[in-house]
């Protein structure tokens, strides 16, 4: 007689693989610690940059001097205006205005996602969920979006401390003198969230061929990251309008879709133990 | 009806090729005894069974479909190695990741059922790093239990555990057995897994060399007469006068092919030997596996 197996629609078996990944995802401190982070380093950055603001230094062996330039307006550290909103942050692409800015978030974002795959691995609970799940896009797709959701809140938690970091230091609030207004940082911030599945999704690849080795997933995630990093600013300036959101949805449909399946296949081609 | 089919398979790690051609049958409801040597194969069919490692060639159909088909896989329980569970969890919270993975709609009885299957329901608050060999082996296997699997594959799960233990894990999986459901279990203990099997399945390099059921073993393992005596280097020698095979083993000499005691008993009186102790007795599972070993690898 024939065994009759209950029929396992994708919808019930992205359900249970989200909830796991949401538990797992939620209840680990990185996370906190990570979202801790972002909230706090705008606010290091602000006041900091604040205080050493027109500090003269001078290199002793050449001579030459280096006046350090702060932060003149809180929106700088969320992003900087594109060349044709006629912002002045743009031409100050290598300052430190504009390198410690949000954009760092991808970063931590990478090491986040880096540690929850590889713990998967690395803890050999990966043997019981895949024994169950045949289906290795269940796991891509509900990483995917688990880490989306992650990332997303650590860019929140970052423009929270970048407000909050803005009304310690006592600097300009003023959107027009960045060539932004409120729909602009509405739309910046959209950019910079619907941006997050393009690396998650570059990430997640790096980890499921690293597997269980965290420091390897990581250290190609900043590699083959810092490739697309460049493109951040152009992608979310603070003047930002419906063509840059619709650029990043595309985007990140684009590359959600076409690494998801990369990682599906090499999950599936190669032994997961 | 076979719960697992396997033909021909093959696997190869670059140049070393760990399976050479197998071919495996464990029937609906049963308790196969996976044996063979370290590095013969068996956790390397086991993972491929479980869809964790993927074979070069052959065939490896479940409950008559293949391997890889969704819904089979997913009653499947697993424990290969060592519990899969996260360090920093307890054990109620790593038994709900397992529970949400397979959609359980009652995860909370579900769990208790099985901790209290396998005696560890007051270590739920635990966390899983500060539990015994022991006790992570039992989770294991509650894990494995979670979600009422038609097939169990377990990779030396008697691992670890006290006589306690062992005995609980036989209960287990008599009960499983005896509800339908198929258990798939490779042990080095065969004096453990010889009380429970029903079916064995025997590999070696990469080969199985020996399918049979329980009572085709019993009815293969050679009977003998098991003496004792003061003087055990004479009496030896004197039975090797007439018996062609005498061996010492645990404290007896064996005389295999003699069935009757009373004829060695006077043989012996009559060679001036006392008989301390007489019995007869059959080789076991172990014993069994010792020789089929000796003659492959003689021939």
């Amino acid at each position: 007689m024939e065994k009759k197996f209950e029929k396992n629609t994708f919808e019930k078996r992205l359900t249970s693989m989200l909830k796991v990944d949401f538990r797992r995802f939620f209840t680990q401190p990185l996370y906190y610690i990570m979202v801790g982070i972002a909230f706090v380093v705008p606010i290091l950055i602000l006041v900091m940059t604040t205080m050493m603001d027109g500090t003269t230094t001078t290199n002793p062996h050449s001579g030459v001097e280096t006046t350090i330039e702060g932060f003149k307006n809180v929106w700088q550290i969320i992003s900087s205006a594109s060349a044709s909103g006629g912002g002045e942050q743009a031409a100050m692409a290598m300052e430190i205005t504009s390198m410690c800015n949000m954009n760092l978030m991808y970063f931590a974002v990478s090491v986040i996602v880096c540690l929850f795959v590889s713990d998967d691995f690395r803890s050999g609970y990966a043997k019981n969920l895949f024994t169950v799940r045949a289906k290795k896009s269940d796991y891509v797709i509900s990483k995917t979006l688990v880490c989306f959701v992650g990332g997303a809140s650590m860019i929140l938690a970052f423009f929270v401390g970048a407000l909050l970091g803005g009304g310690v230091s006592g600097i300009s609030f003023d959107l027009a003198s960045v060539g932004s207004s409120v729909l602009g940082i509405i739309m910046c911030l959209i950019t910079k969230i619907t941006l997050i599945p393009i690396f998650v999704s570059i990430f997640l690849v790096m980890s499921v061929i690293a597997k269980q080795r965290a420091w390897l997933s990581i250290l190609l995630s900043l590699g083959v990251g810092m490739f697309l990093f460049m493109m951040i600013p152009i992608m979310t300036p603070l003047d930002a309008t419906v063509i840059h959101v619709v650029m990043c949805v595309a985007g990140a449909a684009l590359f959600s879709i076409g690494l998801g399946v990369v990682s599906n296949k090499i999950l599936e081609k190669t032994n997961l133990l | 009806m076979k719960a697992i089919e396997i033909k021909s398979l093959t696997k190869n790690f670059g140049e070393k090729q760990a399976l050479k051609g197998l071919n495996m049958t464990v029937p609906v409801g049963s308790i196969y005894g996976f044996i063979g040597e370290n590095g013969s194969g068996k956790s390397t069919t086991e993972k491929i069974i479980c869809g964790l490692i993927h074979p070069s060639g052959g065939e490896v159909k479940l409950f008559g479909k293949d391997y890889t088909d969704a819904d089979v896989r997913a009653k499947v329980g697993v424990l290969i190695e060592a519990p899969g569970c996260f360090a920093n969890y307890s054990v109620w919270n790593n038994l709900m990741l397992q529970a949400a993975n397979l959609s359980i709609k009652n995860p909370e009885e579900e769990i208790r059922k099985v901790l209290k299957l396998v005696r560890m329901e007051g270590a739920a608050g635990n966390k899983f790093k500060n539990c015994s060999l022991g006790m992570k082996q039992r989770i294991g296997i509650a894990m494995a239990l979670l979600g009422d699997p038609e097939l169990l594959v377990l990779d030396e799960p008697i691992n670890g555990l006290d006589a306690d233990g062992m005995r609980i894990m036989r209960e287990v999986l008599t009960d499983l057995a005896s509800r339908g459901r198929t258990i798939l279990v490779s042990s080095h203990i065969l004096g453990e897994l010889e009380k429970i099997a029903t079916h064995y399945g025997i590999i070696r390099g990469g080969k199985m060399i020996k399918e049979m059921t329980a009572t085709e073993l019993e009815a293969g393992c050679r009977t003998f007469v098991a003496v004792t005596a003061k003087d055990m280097i004479k009496t030896k020698t004197i039975l090797q006068g007439k018996y062609s095979r005498i061996e010492e083993e645990n404290g007896y000499i064996r005389v295999y092919g003699a069935t009757n005691p009373e004829e060695i008993v006077t043989y012996l009186y009559e060679n001036g030997i006392l008989v301390s102790e007489i019995k007869t007795a059959k080789i076991g599972l172990e014993e069994y596996y010792i020789d089929l070993m000796k003659e492959k690898g003689a021939n």
